[in-house]
This record gives C-alpha cells, structure tokens and sequence, in this order.
C-alpha cells in the first residue's frame, strides 16, 4: 500500500473509533416521563429514551457491578428435590388412572435412587403387558418402559422430557424472583439460569440490597382468591387515591425520598391499613400490572380480593400451557385431591366474577368464572386480544406462576458480591487517575528517551488507547476493575513492539545501512519476535476469558483488546509516520 | 571451556565475525557468570518454595470461602475496637485489616464449616447479617457503612479453585505448545523453568508477607508469566537469527552477544511497565492495587529470569545434546 492509501487506512479508523467512542463522553440521550392511556383507560407511567441529537452508535462502555454498585448474587435451585415431588404426583395421577382399568392392585413407586425412574409393581402377573401398553398409550413422549421384569416394571421420564422440566423448575424460580425485584426498578436487573441448577441475580445500582435479598429468598406465596364483588371496581380506584393523599404516600422503587415513596410490598400494606375501616370485612387490595406497563410503578390496577377462602398454590399439581380446539393457547392446571374440593367451593362463589390468581401479593391474572368447577383439572382460556406471540406468552407467564406455587423450588444463596455505589465511584476515579498518571509517565519517558521517534511511539500509544476504547465499546464489553488494570497495563507494555522495531531501526544504522533500509529492515526484522511476544500474552488471555469469573474475564478482554490494537498502531500507524517523515519531510536522522 | 561445549573446529574465525559484527551497544560478559548467579537464583527459588512450605497461603474467601466486608466509619475507631467487636460477635478467627486512610476496614470471616453445605452456606448467610446490624448497634456513634460485602459458600468456592488450577494448567500448556512449535525443543527447557522461577519467588512473595491470594492473584500470575515470556522469547528470537546468520560462532558468545542486543529492548520494556505498573499500585485502590502488587514484582523478576535463566539453560540443553552426538560418534 502507499503512503497516501496507509494514511487514508489510518484516517478512517481513527475517525470510526472516535465516532464509536463519542457516546462514552456525552449523553446523547434524554429520558421523558410520558403518560399514555391503554385500552381499558388506565394510564400507564413510561420512560421514553430520546435522543439529543443524532448519531450513529448508542453502544457505550457498561461499567461491571463492581463499579456502578449493587448486588450480585448466585442461588442454588434444588431441582433434584422439585423432580422428586413432581415424578410423585405423576406416580399418584398414574395410579388414579389405572384404577379405572380392570387390573390388579398396581402400586407405584419412585425410585430411590433417581426422582427420574418409577417402578410399578403389579400383583397379578398378566398385567405387565396392559401396564406397559397403558403407558406407551397415555404418556407417549413422557415415560418410557425400561425393563419389564415379573411383577414388576421400571419406567424412567424421556431424556428430552427430564430436561425440559428440570428447565421449568428454574424458569419458575426466575420468574418468582422476577416478580419480586420488579418492585426496586432496577433499570437493568438480569437474572439468568447459571448451567442446570443455578440462577445468577445481578442488580445494578440497586441501594437497599438487604431488602433485596430478603425478598429474593423468601419462598413463593401463590393463592387462587374471588375477587369480591362487595364494592365496584371505580370505588376501590377511589379508595386507592384516598389512601394515598390521606398518608401522603405513593408507589415508589425505594422507601423513602421525596413525595414518601414507598416499595410495593409496603406499599400495599400502608394501602390496606389506610383504608381499613372503609373496606368491607374481609377483604383486601392487591394490585395487577396491566398491560403494557413495565413495572407496577408505571401502571397499576387495583383488585379487592376476598380473603375468607383462598386455594393455596401447594394444593395444585402442576400447570401447563396447552392449546385449545382452535389452536389458540391456553393454561392446563391439576389439582391435589383436596385442591379440587376447595376449587369446586371457591369457583362456585367466584360465579359471574373473577378469580384473581395472587402471587406474592402480586395479581398475575385474573380469569372470569361461569360455572362451579368441580374437576381434576382446569383450564384458563386466554382474550383473543394480541398477537399469537403475546397470548403465548402471557400462557406461559401464569403457568409459570401457577407452577412455582405449586412445586416451590427452594433457593440457597451460594455467592453474595455487593459493592455500595460510593466504592465503584471512588475506585474508578482512582483508577483513571493512575490511568492518566502512568500514561504520562511512559510518555514523557518515551520522548525523553527516543526524542523523535518516541514522538512515533506516542503517538501510536495514544493512538492505541482510543481504540481500545473503541474497541470495548462496540464489543459492548463490561468494564470491570481488573479490566481498568488491564487497560493500564497495556499502556506499559504496548510501546514494546515500538521499542522492538526502534532498537532493530538503530541497530540497522549503526550497521551503516541507509535510513530508508534502517527503517524497512528494522520493522520486517522485528516482526516475528512482536508476533512472538503477543501471542503467548493472548494465549494465556484466552484461557482466562473461558475459566474466569466476571471480573477477571473483563482483565483479559481488556488485556486481548490491548495487544490486538497495540499490533495495528505500533506496527502499521508508526511505520507510516516514520516513512512519511523520512520522504516528505526529508528526515535524515533518528 | 567453550571449546568442550561447542567442539567445532571453525570457532574462534567465525566468533571474531559475529563479534565484529554485532551491533550491541553493550558488552556485559554475562555468560561468564553463569556459574555464581545460577547458584544464587537456585538458593532464591530453594529459600521461597521452604517459605512456602513451611507458611503456606492465605487464602482469599474466593478459595477458602466465608465473608469479607469493607466498612467506613466517618470518626476515627480503632483497630483493636473492631477486632474486639469480631470476638464479641463471637467470631475468634476474624481478620481486621486497615485499608486506606478514611477509617475503613476490612473483616474477614472465614467461614465456619457446617455439618454439609447447604449448612455452612446459611452460616455464611446468617454472618452478613447479623456483623453488619452488630456493626450498626456496636459503632453507633462513628456511623458505620458497609461498603462492600463478598461471601463465598463451599460449592462456589470449589469450583474457583477448580477453575483457577484449571486456567493456570491450561495457559501453561498453550505457552509450551507453542513455544515447542515455533522453536526448538531445545529452548522448551529455559522458557518453562522461567515460567517456574517467576511463579514460585511471586507466590513466595505471597506467603512471605501474608498476603491474601485469591482469584485476582491467579490472573496476575498468569500475566506475569505471559509478560516474562515475552522478553524470553524476544532474546530466543535473537539467538535464532544469529544461529543462523552465524552457524559455526561459539554458541555460548553468541548467546551472550544475542542478550547484550537484546538488552536494551528488555529493559527499556521493563521500565515502561514498571511506571504503569507503579502508578497502578500508588494511585488507585483496591483490586487493581493488588493486581498491580504482583505484576511488579513479576517485572522485575520475570526480566531477570529472562536474562540469567532461560538463555543459559538453552546454552545446557545444547551442551547435552552435543555430548550424546558425539557419544554416538
């Protein structure tokens, strides 16, 4: 390539990088509380994100929890557990249904060993077969027959089948969590299944982590409640307002801070103590997030339940989504023996109204009721309302709920990582001090020591920095503090491929050869030992990207950005400058 | 001497070449104290693996699991009030470390081993609590904030120790693959006992002063040894092209004329990182202050080991091969 082709290669990198890293420095977006109406015309609080002005890339540099603040937490999910109490009532329903058959006495076992396999054990031995052929007929794709011995058959889940409800165990535990930190606002929690049994919370920002951690741990509360009919839908919305005005409070993320915010959980206490004498006996207010609101903070709905009876989730079995007749989806849920006499009561008082499905104080759904339901099993069908994709998910949601009250998976907490807001604060405005302050040491040094060329090498180091930064950015890496020291550590080590190629240059000179040939020789010379020296560094940054945890991945992602840049900028961007000097500028000396 | 390891007839026409034209702005005779300072680094690493062995590690809770909270307090309190305070809480075996000057402190409590795990996590768990509302009713009048809390349980901790044996084993083994692929196995020797010269004086380093090693420590560690490797290879490269240029030179100057051009680039290197390095550990806190603790010393140690370890030992491993061949012969 030419000297005016590297010059336009070297411009148009720059100019991306600067373009990529412009979002970093300036906010570029403005945030706008926006009132909207929804259909059934209540309002719903959003946060519209506007942008100042336009430009190409919003990607900004996310800093890790161990510098924004918050909480990290890992929780063990003890799915074994949750198997053994599923694959009984399977066992249970099971024998339910072949008492229909004319067989013999059959009884059913789980296995000890494994929650995954069941033994039948029949008492006349003609009834292998029937057994056998019941289960390939009644639970095609969810048991199997392994071995039919005399009297007895052992039967294991399908693989595919074990695993898909190993992955709602955890699915349910997320969504219970989900439901219960949706009351701090975190702006950007995740909460992620960690291989099979594990779920990573991370809250960023968030203040009151005890609080946090107190909800997280709790086991899920999940009841079915008639939604009492004593007083009309507007007079509770009142009654709310009333309560409000009257103890000078409102729904807030945190306690506290102006206007007297306060969290759900309280909230919905203070509500119900305000207004308890206006309230008719028995009954209590509990909210539902409608549609289209992200959290209950943007757009509630108060429902009066009546608390007299209640169907506690633990009577339930299990829940699923399924599809009706028109294909359209719909929630499946069974009841225990007894979860099916109270849900015969509760539905015969719900008539004409609406059951409210509660999950920690929270109303997940709320399906109308038209008759008594005295079954094994019952179904919610879904408002045709929405695309397919929203009725799909919002199937999912309640069964999910239904779920979790009915198998609670118990959480232990495995790992806590919580850093207050002012110790991320202070140790990254630390560690760019020491970033700033080593810089100017090895450039000073640079200049000091090579004088003209160790203009080249700052520049290239400069050079270098920015597109780290660049580089960070639109990877949409996490910047950690092992990270920082790895941005730092490459401003040490960075100027060494320059450092390589310049005592190869004066080498060449002192050999007599001209500066020109110094300089090619000198940079074809060095390539090998720089190639050399960075990729046993990116060696080993690799491995710690795959074995590390959080923070130290962010150091070798960092460290790898560095070494990658750090080739293009001491190789190619200095040996441009350089070769422009010496034919442009007519440079004679090094 | 050099007659006995290189034992070609050509030597002393061809040396005088190399040596004329060599274009090393230095000339230190460093071979020729192979001898004294291969002693003086075996008793090194010899003294730091006994202090090793005879003090051990202490682990951070990422590896030996429990609890570790950074507390401020906004007066001055002391350290034996908060060490006082941990013996109240009933904790014997806690920590109570300064750090900074704005009154903090660091606690931490390694974690009491329950019947199974799940025990000894709502152990570690109940910990949190009840140290910080204790810190609270204990230190009312300082006002005392958590600033930062890590707890570690039994299987987690497991597992990062798992990971971290498995990172250093794995980074170990893609340097040595690659070192054998892109030079001689000759030269496999120097690079990996470096590597261990490096690792063992920076752990010693470690267990000398108590210092706490945990997950950061493992990656820094693993830097260093990157970063050594760096220089030794950079001075393998040269002895290469030499050996090349050069084929009937004395192998022992021309080793020693391949460091001295190389010197200037090693040191040179060393001094950039180390002023990065140095500002890293006076200027920020914390994590990267760690870091920065142990890629120093893995600095100087790592450009030393470069220089007196891996070139000589190439040096070793030819004479070796050479006195099987002309065993054979």
């Amino acid at each position: 390539m030419n000297l005016k082709g590297r010059w336009i290669t070297i411009a148009i990198v720059l100019i991306a990088a600067i373009i990529s890293i412009y979002p970093n420095l300036v906010d570029l977006t403005t945030q706008e509380q926006k009132v909207t109406i929804n259909d059934a015309g209540e309002s719903i609080t959003e946060t519209v994100t506007a942008n100042k002005h336009w430009w190409p890339t919003k990607n900004k540099i996310v800093y890790g929890l161990d510098i924004q603040g918050g909480l990290h937490l890992v929780l063990g999910v003890d799915v074994e557990d949750v198997m053994v109490e599923k694959t009984k009532r399977l066992a249970g329903s099971v024998t339910t249904d072949l008492k229909g058959k004319e067989l013999g006495h059959i009884n059913v076992t789980v296995s000890e060993e494994n929650p995954l396999f069941m033994n039948f054990n029949t008492s006349k031995p003609t009834d292998e077969a029937s057994v056998s052929k019941f289960i390939e007929d009644f639970y095609p794709a969810t048991l199997q027959v392994i071995e039919t011995l005399p009297n007895k058959i052992v039967v294991q889940y399908y693989q595919s089948k074990a695993d898909e409800y190993k992955k709602q165990v955890i699915g349910q535990a997320i969504e219970v969590i989900r439901n219960r930190i949706d009351e701090f606002g975190v702006t950007e929690p995740s909460i992620t299944a960690q291989g099979s049994d594990r779920i990573l919370v991370q809250l960023p920002g968030i203040k009151d982590s005890a609080r946090a951690k107190d909800l997280i741990n709790k086991t899920a509360r999940l009841n079915f409640r008639v939604v009492s009919v004593k007083m009309p839908g507007d007079q509770v919305f009142e009654l709310v307002q009333k309560a409000e005005t009257d103890g000078k409070f409102k729904l807030g993320f945190k306690d506290g801070g102006e206007g007297g915010n306060l969290a759900y959980s309280k909230y919905v206490k203070e509500v119900n103590k305000v207004v308890e004498k206006d309230l008719p006996q028995s009954t209590r207010i509990v909210f539902e997030k409608v549609d289209g609101a992200k959290t209950l903070v943007d757009g509630k709905r108060p429902y009066l339940i009546d608390t007299s009876s209640s169907l506690s989730g633990d009577l339930l079995e299990d829940a699923n989504v399924g599809v009706d007749q028109y294909g359209k989806p719909e929630v499946t849920f069974r009841f225990s023996i007894e979860g099916r006499r109270k849900f015969a009561d509760l539905s015969e008082q719900a008539i004409g109204g609406q059951l409210a499905i509660v999950l920690d104080d929270v109303v997940k759904s709320a399906p109308s009721v038209s008759a008594r339901i005295d079954s094994d099993s019952a179904r919610i069908t879904l408002g045709s309302g929405g695309s397919y994709q929203d009725t799909y998910d919002e199937a999912q949601l309640i069964a999910t709920s239904l779920r979790a009250g009915a198998l609670p998976a118990a959480l232990q907490q495995l790992e806590e990582r919580t850093v207050g807001p002012t110790l991320g604060a202070d140790s990254i405005r630390r560690g760019k001090l020491a970033g700033m302050v080593g810089l100017g040491l090895v450039l000073i040094f640079m200049l000091f020591y090579y004088r003209r060329l160790g203009v080249v090498a700052c520049t290239s180091l400069v050079f270098n920095i920015i597109l780290i930064l660049a580089v960070l950015t639109m990877l949409g890496a996490t910047l950690t503090l092992p990270g920082v020291a790895g941005i730092i550590l490459t401003i040490g080590m960075a100027v060494d491929a320059n450092v390589i190629i310049f005592e190869r240059i004066k080498e060449e000179l002192s050999k007599g050869s001209g500066i020109a040939l110094s300089v090619k020789n000198g940079f074809d010379f060095a390539l090998s030992a720089i190639l050399d020296a960075n990729i046993t560094t990116a060696a080993v940054c690799v491995v710690l990207m795959y074995f590390g945890t959080g923070p130290i991945r962010g150091f070798a992602v960092t460290l790898l950005a560095g070494i990658v840049t750090s080739m293009f900028t001491s190789i190619f961007v200095s040996r441009t400058i350089i070769e422009w000097s010496i034919v442009k500028r007519g440079l004679k000396k090094i | 001497m050099s007659k006995k390891i290189s034992g070609k007839n050509l030597e002393n026409n061809s040396t005088s070449k190399i040596k004329k034209e060599s274009t090393a702005r230095f000339n230190f005779p460093f071979m020729d104290y192979i001898k004294p300072v291969a002693l003086v680094a075996g008793l090194i690493v010899v003294a730091f693996l006994s202090v090793i062995m005879s003090k051990g590690f202490v682990y951070g809770i990422d590896f030996a699991g429990g609890i570790e909270m950074q507390v401020q307090f906004d007066k001055p309190v002391e350290v034996a009030k908060v060490r006082s305070f941990t013996e109240d809480m009933g904790y014997k075996g806690a920590s109570v470390q300064a750090i900074g000057e704005d009154n903090e402190y660091l606690i931490r409590l390694e974690s009491l081993k329950g019947a199974n795990e799940k025990e000894t996590n709502d152990m570690i768990n109940a910990m949190i609590g009840k140290v910080t509302t204790g810190l609270g009713a204990s230190f009312q009048e300082s006002s005392p904030k958590v600033r930062r809390v890590d707890s570690v349980g039994p299987q987690i901790g497991d597992e990062l120790k798992k990971n971290g044996l498995l990172s250093v084993l794995y980074s170990l083994l893609m340097i040595l693959v690659y070192v054998g692929l892109r030079f001689d196995y000759k030269y496999a020797p120097g690079a990996v006992f470096c590597l261990f010269h490096d690792a063992i004086i920076t752990l010693g380093v470690y267990a000398l002063f108590g210092r706490e090693v945990n997950v950061q420590t493992m990656a820094a560690i693993l830097t260093i040894i990157g970063y050594s490797l760096n220089d030794t290879i950079v001075t393998f490269d040269r002895i290469r092209e030499n050996r090349e240029k050069y084929k009937h030179a004395n192998f022992k100057e021309l080793i020693n004329i391949s460091i001295n051009e190389t010197l200037s680039r090693t040191l040179l290197t060393s001094v950039t990182t180390l002023l990065a390095v140095l500002a890293m550990y006076f200027l920020a806190g914390g994590v990267i202050k760690d870091f920065a603790f142990t890629l120093a010393i893995g600095v100087v140690v790592g450009t030393f080991s470069s220089i007196y370890i891996a070139s000589p030992l190439v040096l070793f491993a030819d004479y070796i091969q050479n006195k099987k061949e002309g065993a054979k012969a």
